[in-house]
């Protein structure tokens, strides 16, 4: 599968994956944690890992990591995205695949 | 005593020019660039726009005394030199709100850029910009959709859009274009685009590309697991045709169709945008003989005009020229067209040659489109000027490459992402740049080919219409 952004380039390294947090976190963003073992182009409501995280700041990118590791852990065969939600414009503003299953990538 | 009628001629500026007016929040506020015949003095010149362009004709008419013309009359309320010329004025013009039809934009080309625009006393004239007024801009739909509706139908978050004009634009068979459009948009791309020139020629009936395009379309979404589109072009001899072919395309599962709007006009634009809106459909806009128009600084209409008046009118993306491309295009004039499009609030600001505050009170935002002679190389200066919200379209760009589309459709792919993680990151994109796309390309032979391949293209050439520079 090559869906979302950043799926052209070679899997994000720990250190590129959390200064992609950091940068939805500077930008005031609520992030959300959302997984599915079954991508499909038409599908736009994939599972919540739980609610989105609001009120964060850019130092705290271990706790957004530390979720995300959870939910790997729990779904160890899904795809897992971060999406960026930004308040003032009522919509998800980013959002990439941080996670996918082992076998596919 | 009654008064009698009064036949003969009087000078625009005893009523028009009305330099102590203060304009109303409700009025349409025009800026002309304009010059005045030798003989003309400059206020007179200016009332004449003001007055032609609403209650005047050439004579005094009986029919005057019927109406309160003060209720309806234009002011000429601000003149100044042009900044660097002898000849030339910048004018400001303020209609009342009851001079246009709510909804039209027709009803404002016909007023504003009627007759004045032929007037033998003025040598030649320009419209610069139109401050529309909030209570007419609530008259209108706008986009069909909206740049935030349109991320959330396709799932495309955080980056600009991609795309590629299809070439050679005239002589290929449907199914042939079909092809073309599934090797780029398996490469990577998210949407791809009939020309301007592909309408329904004998060598390609319109309903044959339809029906190949969507079945590429299909298949690169299941194989990708992306949404993708084609702009199928829907733009007709006739209304009633430009109807058929949209809702044909309704039909086969399109979620984007293409108008050209200038050449289908404001009316038959209109009815489709509205269309659109109805049936969940997006727009893409093309902009052909908008330069035959909007190029010349002394006289015609500013291309910013045409996209404020396409805003109203509905459009999901809107060409808007590329500033690093082969077409023309100012990098701060391009900026301020940008910013009117995607903008609720747009302030003046002359060095972009926006002259008055527009609020555009909610109507939906519009995707400007940068098309036109871009590839590889231009990438971080691209995503660096138009940011996420922008379609940035590279033709030649892709299917130019030496291993074909798909892999000049992922070139382009991983030059983007790239570009969009390294900003992310904290990177300098202007001064970094070419450094990123190497990096990138050590990991993508696809990549490092297509920089080979356009290394040493560029359209260094001065711009002929550009912003006033402004004193001080």
């Amino acid at each position: 599968m090559m869906l979302e952004t950043y799926s052209y380039l070679p899997s994000l390294s720990e250190d590129q994956l959390a200064a992609q947090i950091r940068s939805i976190l500077s930008r005031r963003l609520v992030i959300g944690i959302e997984f599915t073992t079954a991508p499909d182009p038409y599908d736009h409501y994939w599972s919540m890992w739980k609610l989105p995280l609001f009120d964060l700041d850019p130092v705290d990118a271990d706790l957004v990591r530390a979720e995300l590791d959870a939910c790997r852990s729990a779904n160890p065969d899904a795809f897992i995205k971060i999406n960026g939600y930004d308040p003032v414009r009522q919509g998800q503003v980013t959002s990439f695949i941080a996670s996918k299953p082992r076998r596919d990538s | 005593m009654p008064s009698v009628f009064k036949a003969g001629v009087r000078q625009y500026r005893e009523i028009y020019w009305t330099p102590g007016y203060q304009p109303r929040e409700t009025d349409v506020l025009a800026a002309f660039r304009l010059i005045p015949q030798p003989e003309v003095r400059p206020e007179e010149a200016a009332a004449a726009v003001a007055a032609e362009s609403s209650t005047a004709t050439w004579t005094t008419v009986w029919t005057d005394q019927l109406t309160t013309l003060e209720r309806y009359q234009a002011h000429a309320y601000r003149l100044e030199p042009a900044p660097g010329r002898q000849d030339q004025y910048l004018a400001c013009v303020a209609y009342p709100l009851e001079l246009f039809e709510e909804g039209s934009v027709t009803s404002m080309m016909a007023s504003i850029t009627g007759n004045v625009f032929g007037f033998k006393a003025i040598r030649a004239l320009r419209l610069e910009d139109l401050r529309i007024p909030v209570a007419l801009v609530k008259t209108f739909q706008g986009p069909p959709a909206g740049i935030q509706v349109e991320r959330d139908r396709l799932n495309k978050y955080g980056r600009p859009l991609i795309g590629a004009t299809l070439k050679p634009k005239l002589g290929l068979s449907a199914r042939n274009y079909g092809r073309a459009c599934f090797e780029l948009l398996r490469g990577g791309l998210d949407f791809t685009k009939d020309d301007e020139n592909i309408t329904s020629q004998p060598f390609m009936r319109w309903g044959d590309r339809y029906q190949f395009v969507t079945e590429a379309v299909r298949k690169a979404e299941q194989e990708t697991g992306e949404r993708k589109g084609h702009y199928l072009n829907v733009t007709a001899p006739d209304c009633e045709q430009m109807l058929e072919r949209a809702d044909f395309a309704r039909q086969l599962g399109s979620p984007i169709i293409m108008h050209d709007y200038l050449v289908g006009g404001f009316a038959a634009h209109t009815t489709l945008s509205r269309w659109c809106r109805r049936n969940g459909m997006l727009l893409h806009v093309h902009r052909a003989l908008h330069a035959v128009v909007d190029r010349q600084k002394d006289h015609g209409i500013h291309f910013r005009v045409l996209a404020k008046w396409l805003r109203l009118a509905g459009g999901d993306h809107l060409h808007t020229g590329t500033v690093v491309g082969k077409l023309e295009g100012d990098r701060e004039a391009t900026l301020g067209v940008v910013d009117l499009l995607r903008e609720d609030y747009v302030p003046a600001n002359r060095r972009r040659g926006i002259y008055f505050d527009q609020d555009w009170a909610s109507l939906p935002a519009v995707l400007p489109a940068a098309s036109g002679g871009i590839h590889v190389w231009h990438m971080p200066a691209l995503v660096e000027i138009f940011g996420d919200d922008s379609v940035l379209q590279f033709g030649g760009g892709s299917a130019g490459h030496p291993q074909g589309s798909r892999a000049g459709a992922t070139a382009n792919r991983v030059a983007l992402e790239a570009c969009v993680q390294a900003r992310n990151e904290g990177r300098d994109l202007a001064g970094e740049g070419a450094q990123i796309l190497k990096e990138a390309a050590g990991r993508s032979p696809e990549l490092a080919a297509a920089l080979e391949t356009w290394r040493e293209i560029r359209f260094d050439f001065q711009a002929v219409d550009t912003p006033d520079v402004m004193p001080g």
